[in-house]
């Protein structure tokens, strides 16, 4: 192949191409670090970006390989990381001021995957402080900008992982989705976006949010290159006791497979109201075409759903609370001056988290707090039950749920920035598959009339990731060629 | 149970987290909206229904091998501190 021929934008065919010699992981990873020089400042796409570091580690995959070792199908793979992905000595801040400068001493277990498989970082995507937040402008030091339309955010929290990929300054990233943070910016952004199971990855280095609902999730512009990014960190990792060896690597063949005989069930009762028409035409346009191609598509109900929010904005902020005790400015981070330990701490941690953040710790603590415990946290962990046991139902019947990612197609930047309930209204369709930590897939289903991506989901049983691939690959086949945003196809050109 | 000024001061006081007083009432008012949202948990019927603390609870743990492995990066954490005395973290006067 010629040096001048377009890099390949596929990580599965940038993989193959490096593993058999054609082209360089270095000449791969300055294709991309180029792209991410035109377009990553304006989009507000990275916290931190290393040329000479991605170049040097793209050498040495290249020299891995010239050394006969096998390199792993992500060999050479320019992938980016949420900012909330421990690597050691590059800086991770989380979004947040409280950990500026922060350098880790150690790499994530999912990073460490990646660099056996081949992979290169090409940098920390932006994302909302903590990971909370559904359009990245919760960020302590930028808003990330939708790719297809600047004016309007990418989502949230990983909007900064989704974009890049979207704008091809990345060919996957990793994002972590605690009530949606991958699917939805995947949904805004028009790429892939994978909640996996609970348990399916090791969350070790991932900075904790709230436990008993943080996944990692891969992004990608393909289902084939999602599942192969799926496939590089799932598992049983025993640095993570909630990480499970039932998760198994998804074979790629099988996505080819179709949908014949499956069964897609849709929450109609869910979606009735507050769904933007062009994604409902998007919804009843996926039906149609998976039942063309041999899927059955029925009715399903999700009666306690509607509680998601109510029930995740209990849950999750008192999980928060308790997990960002540890920012304390005594270890690392950001300390605030002060005369004694007592007031160092609320001070450091004062000035040191953004709004979203301080809200959700007093909201958190309110609701663990004396006398409130029984009615706030308690009863929001019973109607959990009762969404899981909606799930257990509906995927009894069916193979998987089908619903819309979002309400609506991406909204403006400032819109709903002031307005913390009207953000959280946003993830009423990706918070219930966390509640009952079922794997989830957000794929790109079209554009509106204004050229904004509408992304759909679909919500699977314990462990089969490969479902949803496999159904979404089907639909994928039916669609026209990769789109690509105005602003990558202004380099491009 | 409403929030007003002096829940969000104790909570705060709880969370050690502090409040400037001028923005109290921002919180107070945000913190109201979203409580007066999640008050529709009240209307479900949850007895008999056993809490879900985290999916997956209840499946056999899986334990390690209890071995000692090398972890060598005393210096590189320490490195991170905002203030140090060798290998100390150093504080502001505790009492």
């Amino acid at each position: 192949m010629s040096p001048e021929a377009p890099a390949p934008d596929t990580a599965e065919s940038i993989g193959r191409l490096v593993q058999g010699r054609e082209r360089t992981a270095v000449e791969i990873a300055r294709t991309y670090l180029e792209r991410a020089d035109r377009s990553a400042a304006r989009l507000g796409t990275y916290l931190h970006r290393d040329a000479a570091r991605t170049l040097a580690e793209a050498a040495d995959v290249d020299a891995r390989i010239a050394n006969g070792e096998t390199v792993g199908p992500l060999a050479g793979v320019p992938v980016a990381l949420k900012d909330n992905l421990c690597t050691r000595g590059v800086p991770t801040t989380c979004g947040s001021k409280i950990l500026e400068g922060y350098r880790p001493p150690y790499d994530a277990h999912v990073v460490e995957r990646l660099r056996r498989a081949g992979a290169v970082v090409t940098g920390k995507t932006n994302c909302d402080e903590f990971a909370m937040g559904s359009s990245t402008e919760n960020s302590a030091y930028l808003p990330t900008k939708n790719p297809w339309d600047l004016t309007r955010v990418p989502g949230g929290s990983s909007g900064g992982s989704a974009a890049t990929v979207a704008a091809l300054e990345a060919a996957v990233s990793l994002g972590s989705d605690t009530g949606g943070s991958v699917r939805q910016p995947a949904a805004f952004c028009g790429v892939y976006g994978l909640k996996p199971t609970y348990g399916a990855v090791s969350r070790y280095g991932l900075v904790a949010f709230a436990s008993s609902l943080d996944q990692i999730g891969p992004i990608g512009r393909t289902a084939r290159d999602t599942a192969l990014l799926y496939n590089a960190i799932c598992g049983r990792d025993e640095r993570d006791m909630t990480s499970r060896a039932e998760a198994k690597p998804v074979a790629l063949d099988d996505l080819e497979r179709g949908v014949k005989g499956m069964k897609l069930g849709i929450p109609r009762d869910l979606i009735a109201e507050g769904v933007d028409p062009e994604v409902l035409a998007s919804l009843e346009r996926v039906a149609k075409t998976l039942a063309a191609e041999g899927a059955e598509i029925l009715d399903v109900t999700l009666p306690h759903a509607r509680y998601s929010i109510a029930t995740y904005y209990l849950i999750a902020p008192a999980e928060a609370s308790s997990n960002l005790a540890r920012y304390d400015g005594v270890r690392y981070g950001f300390r605030a001056k002060s005369e004694d330990l007592q007031s160092m701490y609320a001070a450091t941690r004062g000035q040191g988290f953004g709004r979203e953040v301080r809200r959700r710790i007093l909201l958190g603590t309110y609701a663990l707090s004396a006398g409130y415990y029984d009615a706030y946290y308690l009863r929001a962990m019973k109607v959990r039950t009762l969404i899981r046991k909606d799930f257990a139902d509906a995927l009894g019947r069916a193979d998987a749920v089908l619903l819309p990612t979002t309400p609506t197609p991406p909204f403006r930047l400032g819109e709903k920035v002031d307005d913390p309930l009207a953000m959280y209204l946003n993830d009423v369709f990706s918070i219930p598959a966390s509640l009952a930590g079922a794997p989830a897939l957000s794929f790109p289903a079209g554009m509106t009339r204004a050229n904004l991506p509408i992304g759909m989901q679909l919500v699977g049983r314990p462990f089969e990731e490969g479902t949803l691939l496999r159904i979404a690959r089907t639909w994928e086949r039916t669609e026209s060629a990769l789109r690509v945003p105005p602003i990558a196809a202004e380099g491009n050109a | 149970m409403p929030i007003d000024a002096k829940v969000v001061h104790d909570v705060a006081r709880l969370s050690r987290l502090e409040v400037d007083p001028a923005e109290a009432p921002r919180f107070v008012k945000e913190l109201q909206s979203i409580l007066a949202y999640v008050e529709q948990l009240q209307s479900l019927d949850v007895s008999g229904i056993e809490p879900t603390s985290q999916v997956g609870a209840g499946v056999k743990t899986a334990l390690r091998e209890d071995v000692v492995v090398p972890s060598e990066v005393r210096e590189e954490a320490l490195e991170q501190a905002p203030d140090r005395d060798g290998d100390y973290f150093r504080v502001p006067r505790v009492v």
